[in-house]
């Protein structure tokens, strides 16, 4: 489904945020993206979202090779972010309607279904994330908890093939944090695809079968099942992830 | 969990512009980009310490202005391509691209006059116009934000002003990239036809008012848990080299040359 070959990426051509990275998502895969701070996940990350365009390399995805060239042209854009869900670290900055059913419904409603469905699945979402009752609250003025409930609820009624989450558990509070937990578990097993980045390995238990480990050089170290790596806590010591 | 979640939609965008998203985008991208490359930049470029910089600068704006001779108008020109030679190529393209922008500007509200017959005084404006957007552009690249900020401390410019540019100046770079997370969202989520893209925009622009108003009471906070009590005081001390002297001997013949070339 995803596919990167040999990229790398690099900040106005000066600073290098990715060195020949590999990887390869089966449909289905739930991974994640460990490594310190400045390592190039969140790089990777909106380069799979189609935000930037490798600097070398190709970037794969469903059969069909993504480049700037394609992004300019407006349907084959639209039609590859329907299919790619992110959810954006600062849950803030991905809110940007007058009210939580609003927000939701932006999506449906760019997608052309009429008010009835928008209404259904709006509906649907606000149930599964638990979050039926800020219905006609503001985003702005919602805790931390619930402005990521939201911003994932935007995404989720996107219907996306792919969820990509930036540390989602950052600034949350536990209760929120088991609830994502149970939540990124819920839509693999309903065939969705996860990439996320995550510092915070006691809450995501469960959720992983693969992790990616990025170095500080922006190079990935080592690829391979999840809880091996997590086992592996002189590795994970040497490389400062705990 | 919802039975659409378990199916693949089956569906295909209308063609709609998103053009305003992208610019909006771009735009910001480039102003995050100069205000990061400004203060990646070598501060010390020409050597010379950011007083005599911004005196340099500013003196020689004055004297471009008030000078009446050609010759003065084209050396002034000159020594302004000479200066260029210090900065990067991007830079120069940069510097040049403005300079010749806003003189071609001057020249087209100038045309009338030319009509008239004060095609000298129209050329000579221009040129004037060259001169004087080129030095400030030099000082800008050559000279962080808060260094030309701190030489402001010298020519008794408030503390509180001082302070207020540079907060202003810094919040830019903070505000601009939460927009840009914003755009990049509405961009991602901007899957079909927009009814109305100005509500979206709307909303983005709500977002940020409120944004900054909690930034600025959070530093607020901030500052008086620090002890803020209202007075703000910039602390800078200049130390001179010989590059500094070099630079006040080339000033020193600019204003010469001036009551030379038009005085005399």
């Amino acid at each position: 489904m995803i596919d990167i070959r040999k990229v790398s990426y690099s900040y106005d051509n000066k600073v290098s945020a990715l060195k020949n990275i590999n990887i390869k998502v089966q449909e289905g895969e739930a991974v994640a993206l460990v490594g310190v701070n400045g390592s190039g996940k969140s790089t990777l990350m909106k380069l799979i979202n189609g935000l930037i365009s490798p600097t070398s390399g190709k970037f794969i995805f469903d059969g069909e090779e993504i480049n700037s060239k394609k992004l300019h042209d407006e349907k084959f854009s639209k039609a590859f972010h329907k299919k790619i869900g992110f959810v954006f670290q600062n849950s803030e900055a991905q809110l940007f309607c007058s009210n939580v059913y609003d927000e939701i419904a932006f999506g449906p409603r760019q997608m052309g279904m009429n008010e009835e469905e928008v209404e259904k699945r709006v509906e649907d979402t606000l149930k599964l994330l638990k979050i039926e009752e800020l219905r006609n609250r503001q985003p702005y003025h919602l805790s931390g908890g619930e402005k990521k409930k939201v911003a994932i609820a935007a995404v989720v009624v996107l219907n996306p093939d792919v969820y990509i989450f930036d540390e989602p558990m950052n600034g949350l509070d536990p209760k929120t944090k088991r609830f994502l937990r149970e939540f990124m578990i819920a839509i693999n097993n309903a065939g969705k695809t996860i990439l996320c980045s995550t510092h915070d390995f006691e809450y995501v238990k469960g959720v992983f079968k693969r992790a990616i480990v990025f170095s500080y050089d922006h190079t990935i170290i080592r690829d391979g099942d999840y809880e091996e790596i997590m086992g592996d806590t002189e590795f994970l010591y040497e490389n400062n992830i705990i | 969990m919802p039975e659409w979640l378990f199916k693949k939609d089956n569906y295909i965008p209308e063609k709609d512009s998103v053009n305003f998203i992208n610019k909006s985008i771009l735009s910001i991208l480039n102003i995050l980009t100069r205000f990061k490359l400004q203060s990646n930049a070598k501060a010390d470029k020409l050597g010379v310490n950011d007083l005599i910089k911004l005196i340099s600068t500013l003196v020689l704006i004055i004297f471009v202005s008030l000078s009446k001779n050609f010759t003065y108008i084209l050396i002034a020109d000159i020594f302004l391509l000479m200066l260029i030679n210090f900065l990067s190529i991007d830079e120069i393209k940069y510097v040049l691209k403005v300079s010749f922008v806003m003189a071609a500007i001057t020249l087209i509200i100038l045309l009338p006059s030319i009509f008239l017959g004060y095609g000298n005084n129209a050329l000579m404006i221009t040129l004037k116009v060259f001169a004087t957007v080129g030095f400030v552009n030099i000082l800008s690249y050559v000279t962080k934000w808060n260094d030309l900020l701190g030489a402001l401390k010298v020519f008794k410019v408030p503390d509180m002003f001082i302070f207020v540019l540079d907060i202003t100046i810094k919040y830019i770079i903070v505000l601009g990239e939460f927009s840009l997370n914003l755009a990049y969202a509405l961009k991602l989520r901007s899957v079909g036809k927009s009814i109305s893209k100005s509500t979206s925009l709307s909303g983005i622009v709500g977002t940020m008012f409120i944004k900054s108003k909690e930034l600025s009471e959070e530093m607020y906070g901030a500052m008086e848990c620090r002890g803020f009590t209202g007075e703000y005081r910039v602390y800078k001390k200049f130390k001179f080299k010989l590059a500094d002297y070099i630079c006040i001997i080339v000033i020193a013949a600019f204003i010469l040359a001036y009551f030379y070339l038009d005085r005399l």
